[in-house]
């Protein structure tokens, strides 16, 4: 009986579908890059090497026989007791397959292409627009399909209208009505585009150790990729403290290590002295970030919420995270007094990363994007 | 196109038509065909059926599929889907030679859907229901998140494809126990209480038991008792499992059915009397189609060799065949082999025509993995027996492990527990693993399997899954 031309068909679905298999992929990959940002050939990899990332998660689970336990029936040459080759996978196209599917495994990516994935999560929150500042400034993205919307997607609203007269029995296209319309739909991404400055104070005393010391520096160092890479106008001011703080050297602070004890304050009154000294705040949006493995000076302890208050009333962002591996260590940490004093105050976010893992979730925390959304409202 | 137009398919088409009604006895229903890019081709191959709802899972196999096409390491000639009428995609670019070898393999097809009565026992008509389950999941992507969505569809199609049967005999529903009685009861009266008390409790036991009896039917139980799903998750499952009962008959007949569609194609072709160039480039086709494949199982071939052995077996048996068969010797060829593509499943058809003739013809083997390597094999047998104890056990369950629900109040706590109902050989802990936390993820609660460990009948073992994706092994059951 009948041939027909062609299927009737949108001709791009599965380029479609195959696009939201990549995209899938793409999340997937990001969530494993996550949990290993600690990892030593991701952050010894610098900007031109290429990093393998096996990716979990694309399997198709299905309940299979244990693999290699059943036997099975295979044609051709061969004698009882020839070994031969691994047997042909047996999926055929098109079949609702009974064979588990075995998809891609790992990818190489290049450090560019890892933070870019990383990156798109975070973002410095409450960051205003200053004196001085640009306009605020947005990107659209275009990379949906809606009902409404200011650009017609032809191709969409034609497919639409085939599925519709198909469902009516009528073959072909014709007929377009209200229904059948799609539109691009976009989104509007902030371009930062503000004064920043972000003042990076680390303890260097001798009360941390090499795991401790390990931690906080993988976390600036995510933080000082994380910056650079999507904030070009944003000034680094680095700051080391024992009982006394001044500030360094990029170079200064990754590298060098001191002894001694520690007094927290120091390393706030530094941030203060700077700031009022380079950085007004009505001119710069303002964050401090502060680690430590918040063993400090006990008598130094009320001074020190006194800064963190003070700081946190102009500032858009006063940061502390704990790198302690013996998380939870005691009432006598930092983190005890700030829980007790500051844990409500508004600015200000402290975390605790006790191992690689908690890097990641200790980032988001500090870089949370929904906080934009919320001043914005 | 290459040379031809669509009024020369056509004409192919009703040449074929006829022989295959008045030589072979086959009265094919119309099919209706589309000439299409080899692109959309594999897309719908992919998804089994044309239009059916995005997904980036149909993109993973496109996109795998589609590159092997694209490197020249696979081609597909047809695709036929079971619907009425039958619709089929011949791919454009295909010589003339090819499409007519295409169009009489596919009158094979359209005659055992119609005819047999598993692929004719299926809603047909279901092209109507793909559309709208398409544009409703679209929607939902639209209001729940594209990502989220996708998530909830891997974990339906986990446990999709465990939905009973038609089966020609049904396990008995267990019965409820009954007190004994004796006419001696009145000399005991404390055993007989005792006893009455016993099984009492065992009654209740059994009427609390939910389900009352272990469900072959996974992802609709959970449709139908989970908690806390909203009504799109429901939509979901049910389209989901709609779809997969739909294909499962086409796992249970492959061989059945691209057996009847090569004997088809090759009878058909033959009596088209073909030039001499023309015939070459269909033998060679041919050839490739039905070519054994080293190391697995060619359903075209084992089909075909099946089909032979029938239309042998009708013509001319021996004596002892005679005696199994008692139509052997004396009926059409044609006619049996229409009987058996009726009636048969290939689980039926492999135990009554996997005879050591086909075993022979086809060069099967029987194998097993090398302990050390599981990628590298062993033939273990050639003989007849062998090879029949594991390919027809295979397509008992086309390959599905068969696991059950047999508790939904497991620990009291309303997890689900599962049964593998194995035959000598446990699940796979890592998939086992996987697939628990997807189906915990859709229940709600932790959810456990109990199978055996690898070929150890004796040694069960406990698999657990958590809704966060977690999952582990026990050695003991977790009650």
């Amino acid at each position: 009986m009948a041939v027909v031309g062609d299927s009737g068909l949108p001709h791009d679905a599965g380029r479609r579908d195959a696009l939201h298999h990549r995209e899938r992929l793409r999340r997937k990959i990001t969530e494993q890059l996550k949990e290993r940002i600690g990892e030593e050939d991701i952050v010894a990899a610098g900007p031109d090497k290429r990093i393998r990332v096996p990716v979990k998660g694309t399997k198709r689970w299905q309940f299979i026989l244990d693999r290699g336990k059943g036997g099975g029936v295979g044609q051709g040459d061969g004698e009882p007791g020839d070994v031969l080759g691994p047997p042909g996978d047996g999926s055929e196209p098109g079949e609702a397959g009974t064979e588990p599917g075995e998809e891609i495994y790992e990818v190489w990516l290049d450090m560019e292409e890892v933070e870019e994935l990383l990156f798109s999560e975070l973002e410095l929150p409450r960051l205003r627009p200053r004196a001085q500042a640009d306009a605020e400034a947005t990107r659209t993205i275009y990379d949906d399909i809606a009902r409404k919307g200011p650009q017609l997607d032809k191709k969409a609203t034609l497919r639409e209208n085939l599925l519709r007269n198909a469902k009516m029995g009528r073959p072909g296209l014709g007929g377009l009505e209200k229904p059948d319309l799609r539109y691009l739909s976009y989104r509007e991404l902030p371009k930062p585009h503000h004064k920043a400055v972000i003042f990076l104070a680390m303890d260097v005393s001798g009360s941390m150790d090499a795991g401790r010391k390990r931690i906080a520096r993988l976390f600036f160092y995510w933080c000082v990729q994380f910056l650079r890479r999507r904030y070009d106008q944003t000034e680094l001011v680095f700051i080391a403290h024992t009982t006394e703080a001044r500030e360094v050297t990029e170079h200064e602070f990754f590298n060098r290590m001191e002894s001694g004890g520690t007094r927290v304050s120091s390393a706030f009154e530094t941030v203060l002295e700077i700031q009022q000294d380079r950085f007004p705040a009505e001119d710069w949006n303002i964050y401090v970030l502060h680690v430590s493995d918040g063993d400090n000076f006990a008598a130094d302890n009320r001074r020190t919420i006194e800064l963190v208050r003070r700081l946190a009333s102009f500032c858009s962002l006063v940061g502390y995270l704990e790198v302690d591996p013996r998380a939870g260590a005691g009432r006598h940490k930092l983190s005890a007094h700030y829980q007790k004093e500051v844990a409500d105050l508004e600015g200000f976010v402290f975390a605790a990363a006790a191992e690689d893992r908690a890097l990641w979730p200790a980032l988001k925390r500090f870089f949370a994007r929904d906080r934009v959304e919320e001043v914005v409202r | 196109m290459t040379g031809y137009t669509i009024e020369d398919l056509q004409e192919i088409d009703e040449r074929c038509r006829t022989i295959a009604a008045d030589d072979l006895g086959f009265d094919v229903p119309d099919v209706v065909y589309h000439l299409v890019r080899p692109e959309e081709v594999y897309f719908a191959a992919a998804n089994g059926l044309p239009a059916r709802y995005s997904s980036a899972r149909w993109g993973a196999q496109f996109d795998a599929e589609y590159g092997r096409y694209q490197r020249g390491e696979s081609r597909i000639y047809e695709l036929i889907f079971n619907t009425s009428p039958v619709h089929a995609y011949l791919m454009e670019g295909n010589s003339l030679v090819a499409q007519t070898l295409v169009i009489a393999h596919c009158l094979g097809h359209g005659w055992v859907f119609e005819h047999n009565r598993w692929l004719g026992g299926v809603d047909r008509a279901i092209m109507p229901r793909v559309l709208a389950a398409a544009e409703r999941i679209a929607d939902y992507m639209g209001a729940h998140g594209r990502e989220r969505v996708e998530d909830f569809l891997d974990a339906c199609h986990a446990v999709a494809i465990h939905q009973p049967q038609a089966q020609l005999i049904r396990p008995a529903a267990t019965p409820e126990p009954e007190p004994r009685r004796s006419r001696y009861d009145a000399l005991f009266p404390d055993e007989v209480e005792a006893d009455r008390r016993d099984v009492l409790a065992e009654r209740t036991a059994l009427r609390r038991r939910f389900p009352r009896e272990p469900e072959q039917d996974l992802l609709g139980f959970i449709e139908r008792h989970a908690r806390g799903l909203d009504d799109w998750q429901r939509d979901i499952m049910s389209i989901v499992h709609a779809e997969q009962g739909y294909f499962l008959p086409q796992l249970r007949t492959k061989l059945l059915n691209e057996g009847a569609a090569v004997l088809c194609h090759q009878e058909i072709v033959q009596r088209l009397f073909l030039p001499s160039d023309r015939y070459w480039e269909y033998e060679a086709l041919n050839a490739g189609v039905v070519a054994p494949h080293q190391g697995r199982v060619n359903p075209y071939n084992v089909g075909i060799a099946l089909m032979r052995e029938i239309m042998r077996l009708a013509t001319e048996p021996d004596d002892e065949e005679r005696e199994r068969w008692s139509w052997a010797g004396e009926t059409d060829p044609f006619e049996q082999v229409r009987t058996v593509l009726r009636d048969y499943d290939d689980e039926g058809l492999l135990r009554e025509f996997l005879t050591p003739k086909v075993c022979e013809e086809c060069r099967l083997y029987a194998f097993e993995h090398l302990p050390r390597d599981p990628r590298r094999i062993r033939v273990s047998s050639r003989e007849a027996d062998a090879v029949r104890d594991i390919l027809i056990p295979q397509h008992s369950t086309f390959g599905i492990p068969r696991v059950e629900i047999v508790d939904a109040d497991f620990r009291g706590r309303g997890e689900l527990l599962l049964a593998h109902r194995h035959d000598g050989i446990g699940l796979d802990a890592e998939y086992a693993c996987g697939t628990l936390a997807q189906v915990a993820s859709l229940w709600g609660k932790p959810c456990t399997v109990e199978t055996v460990k690898g070929r150890d009948a004796d040694t069960p073992t406990w698999f657990t899954g958590h809704p966060d994706g977690r999952a582990e092994e026990h050695a003991a059951c977790p009650a």
